[in-house]
């Protein structure tokens, strides 16, 4: 019956095992593909750290079924007492040391990785020495701000350049958020009254997903993000773009889906919030921007810190599309 | 060390009260208020529980609107506050307040009257916490850690953060209380004969437990008591926008979380010392090096809070500082495992469903230490932190480790607490529903960890993998809580009709097992001298020789 019942066990453990390597393209085995040095950098610590405790797991299970296998009662009454050791010195002096030795290898490898990290890792002197690019992430209840070095903004959204180096500054004005785009490395909170900081260099195009990952309110599941890194060119022409005018209209509609929709719905009809299509404060410019500085009941004061250009970006949007009247040209 | 068995005055748990309800509400009997302990902490368990099956039904399915948001941050709230504070670390008290006293041959704890407070205390912060139910903008949903700035008044204006401040203020006085009774119970009544290197090793993880409480509890106050008055009178200690520091909330509350863990599995560890020998058939391999082990983890634990920080921005050489500080633990905690493994070896192994467990606890608390090395390595951590992957390694530690332990405890000592025997057959079953059903719940959240999911989302909208493993965990949750209901269904088939337990059924190596079962009010008639950490084996020898 014992023994009925490790073949059980083993079958079942077999079918988790099989089924998991099932669907696990990248099932979840690993840290997403690197997109840059530092997460690159980080899945090796984990592979390295994976390897060790699989050995230690098989070793020290092993050992286990093999003793509740070997030394199993078999009909030997309870009076029946095994040899009376109460201890080795060597043995028990060998098993602490040798997990002192592991650790110690584990951390020396953290240690000599974690010099590698940055935005300049692995690039020639020459490249490594020019100017960062300097993006600031602002943190909000439940959006990502995002201010490029020539004033232009965007929202959800953070476009990079591809291969040069980047230097994010993390903040918040309201409550503590996490920074996370999985793909280039690890987290880093963004919390009010500090000015976080971490450098890396996007080295693979495309854009990669990721999401806030210190709770921050009701709806923090919603406060997702991506990263789109473009080629060098198209990134520059980009940040010009939405720096000028005519990026006004881009703005206003990304902001609106990434702050306004979470609580509106995307078409404006009410979610948390309620419905936002033809209200009829939308033709109060003036009444339009107080309720979006300062807020107004349940709402939080959302475009408290925003520029004038991203406000009169945001109204001219929701004019154009949801006020009554207010049709394709505005 | 004046630790004698003969106590100056009759204990106020001698005192036996009449009525059938009213003696139970009014005892001072250590056995008693251990019961009460126990079953109020299950009860709590079977809430938490709950909520726990609740979050999975909303997690099965992307995009799924089982539970409101506002109610599913509740309900993580809820699950995690209740599952540490009125169930794994009031179990133990419970389980102590019944074992210590006769254990060490004593009477009673050294103070019934307080030991009795710390009980009520404990029941009524728990009604406190659950009342918030009721509250103005309902139970607080902050997590179960409330990080300021957003459980304070700004964000969060409603009074569910205020009774879970008030609950926990009432639950460390209880537990402080306790614990101090625990220290001075070990530290003055142990029976003549029982130095420390002789002291039940539940006993010697019972002191840990007690001392680590003293030491960290009064930070846990200070953190909460500031808070309570950035809410309620207006000072700012953790609002940077009028000077404060939303850190240094994090920094005190995991001073205090840190060892809290360590709080909730060193009586675990005491229990499996406890079980696995007996049901070897043999003595326990090391016994110095895991009772000093117990005292060493107790110490490192205060040294490695930071590691619940890594991403808050600190620098460098602080995040290798907390790295291999929390790497330094795993060595103690190594030594455990490795006595507990060489005491089988060679040994007469019974596989009661107490040693299913004990067994059980070692392979799945293996994964959670193993775990614990991956978010102790600070780069990979940045990836790992507040996602699934650290849920997953607390469920480990938390269930694999804490929970197996105590139904390991329940199983070994019911026969002693009840009198009678917990029905063989469905421990058995309710041990393999647990066992598995917690590996399918909790393995699959590593992988959904390293796809990129954090924790506290009330939904998802990724299919594919990241929906099976979710679903995976979900059905994984339903096995286990099957086997918990028959788990108490065991409990309460043979609470009255059970077969009749003899006083010691295991072949136990302790004293509570010289007594009768369960125990008469005063513990002991008498209490053999103690010359070994093994009393009852060496009298056990000591019949048998006379009989030859």
């Amino acid at each position: 019956m014992a023994r009925f019942r490790r073949v059980l066990l083993c079958v079942a453990l077999l079918a988790l095992g099989v089924t998991t390597a099932a669907f696990a393209g990248n099932g979840g085995l690993a840290p997403p593909a690197p997109a840059s040095p530092n997460a690159d950098n980080i899945r090796d610590i984990y592979w390295l750290i994976l390897a060790i405790c699989v050995g230690i797991f098989v070793l020290v299970v092993g050992a286990l079924v093999l003793f509740i296998i070997r030394y199993r009662s078999r009909g030997r009454p309870r009076e029946a007492e095994g040899p009376q050791v109460h201890g080795a010195t060597n043995l028990e002096l060998a098993w602490t040391a040798a997990p002192v030795i592991i650790l110690a290898v584990i951390s020396a490898f953290v240690f000599w990785k974690v010099s590698d990290l940055g935005a300049t890792s692995g690039l020639p002197a020459s490249e490594a020495n020019a100017a960062k690019q300097e993006v600031t992430i602002d943190g909000h209840q439940y959006y990502w701000e995002f201010v490029y070095p020539n004033g232009a903004i965007s929202v959800d959204k953070l476009r990079l350049p591809f291969d040069k180096p980047v230097r994010l500054t993390i903040v918040s004005h309201d409550v503590a958020h996490s920074w996370w785009i999985p793909a280039l490395g690890g987290k880093l909170d963004a919390i009010p009254g500090r000015r976080n900081h971490t450098s890396f260099r996007a080295t693979k195009l495309g854009t990669f997903p990721g999401q806030c990952a210190e709770l921050c309110g009701l709806l923090h599941a919603e406060m997702r993000a991506e990263a789109k890194v473009l080629p060098v060119d198209e990134y520059r022409a980009w940040v010009q773009h939405r720096a000028s005018p005519a990026g006004r209209l881009e703005l206003g509609k990304e902001t609106f889906t990434g702050v306004c929709a979470k609580c509106h719905g995307l078409s404006g009809q009410g979610d948390v919030g309620p419905s936002i299509a033809s209200n009829p404060l939308l033709g109060n410019g003036a009444g339009l921007a107080t309720i979006i500085r300062n807020g107004t009941g349940k709402m939080p004061a959302v475009g408290q810190d925003w520029s004038q250009n991203q406000l009169n970006a945001t109204i001219a949007y929701l004019r154009q599309h949801f006020h009554q009247g207010g049709s394709g040209g505005g | 060390m004046a630790a004698r068995a003969e106590l100056p005055r009759t204990p106020a748990s001698l005192i036996v009260s009449r009525g059938r309800y009213s003696s139970w509400l009014t005892t001072s009997d250590h056995k008693r208020i251990g019961i009460l302990y126990m079953a109020t902490s299950l009860v709590f368990f079977i809430a938490g529980g709950i909520l726990a099956l609740l979050i999975r039904a909303q997690l099965a399915t992307p995009n799924e609107h089982f539970v409101t948001r506002n109610g599913y941050n509740e309900l993580f709230t809820m699950h995690g506050t209740t599952m540490i504070f009125l169930v794994i670390v009031p179990f133990w008290a419970g389980l102590g307040n019944y074992l210590v006293p006769l254990m060490i041959g004593a009477r009673d704890m050294a103070f019934p009257r307080l030991n009795a407070l710390s009980y009520w205390l404990f029941l009524f912060g728990g009604i406190i916490l659950y009342s918030s139910w009721f509250a103005k903008g309902g139970a607080p949903s902050a997590g179960w850690t409330s990080y300021p700035p957003l459980s304070d008044v700004p964000y969060m204006p409603d009074h569910g953060i205020d009774l879970w401040i008030l609950s926990l203020h009432v639950l460390t006085l209880a537990s402080l209380a306790g614990a101090i009774n625990f220290l001075v119970t070990i530290h003055r009544l142990r029976t003549p004969g029982m130095t420390w290197m002789r002291m039940p090793l539940f006993v010697w993880s019972m002191e840990v437990y007690a001392a680590l409480l003293v030491a960290v509890l009064p930070m846990l106050s200070a953190g909460l008591t500031m808070l309570l008055l950035d809410r309620q009178v207006g000072t700012h200690f953790f609002l940077p926008a009028e000077g404060g520091n939303a850190l240094l909330y994090q920094h005190v509350f995991w001073f205090f979380g840190h060892p809290e863990v360590y709080i909730m599995i060193l009586p675990g560890f005491g229990v499996i010392s406890e079980v696995i020998p007996v049901f070897s058939r043999k003595p326990i391999f090391g016994y110095t090096a895991i009772a000093l082990s117990s005292v060493a983890i107790g110490f490192y634990s205060m040294l490695v809070w930071a590691h619940h920080m890594f991403t808050v921005g600190l620098q460098g050489y602080l995040q290798g500082f907390f790295m291999i500080s929390s790497m330094i633990i795993a060595v103690p905690t190594g030594i455990k495992i490795f006595n507990w493994l060489a005491t089988t070896w060679r040994g007469n192994i019974h596989f009661d469903t107490p040693m299913l467990f004990a067994l059980g606890f070692i392979a799945v608390f293996v994964i959670g230490g193993l775990s614990g090395i991956f978010v102790a390595a600070y780069p990979f951590d940045w990836q790992a932190q507040d996602t699934y992957f650290v849920v997953a390694h607390i469920h480990y530690v938390l269930f694999g480790g804490s929970m197996f332990t105590v139904f390991a405890g329940l199983t070994y000592w019911w026969p002693k607490i009840f009198g009678r025997m917990l029905d063989e057959r469905l421990g058995k079953i309710s041990f393999w529903l647990i066992f598995i059903g917690m590996n399918v719940t909790f393995f699959p959240m590593h992988m959904l960890g390293l796809l990129g999911m954090p924790r506290r989302i009330y939904t998802y909208s990724n299919g594919g993998v990241w929906e099976w493993y979710n679903l995976t965990s979900t059905i994984g949750s339903g096995v286990m809580a099957l086997g918990i209901l028959l788990f108490f269904v065991n409990m309460l088939k043979t609470a009255r009709s059970g077969a009749r337990a003899v006083n010691d059924p295991w072949l136990g190596d302790t004293l509570e097992w010289y007594t009768t079962s369960p125990p008469p009010p005063h513990n002991f008639d008498s209490v053999p001298y103690v010359s070994s950490p093994r009393p009852l084996r060496d009298l056990r020898r000591r019949l048998a020789e006379a009989r030859a």
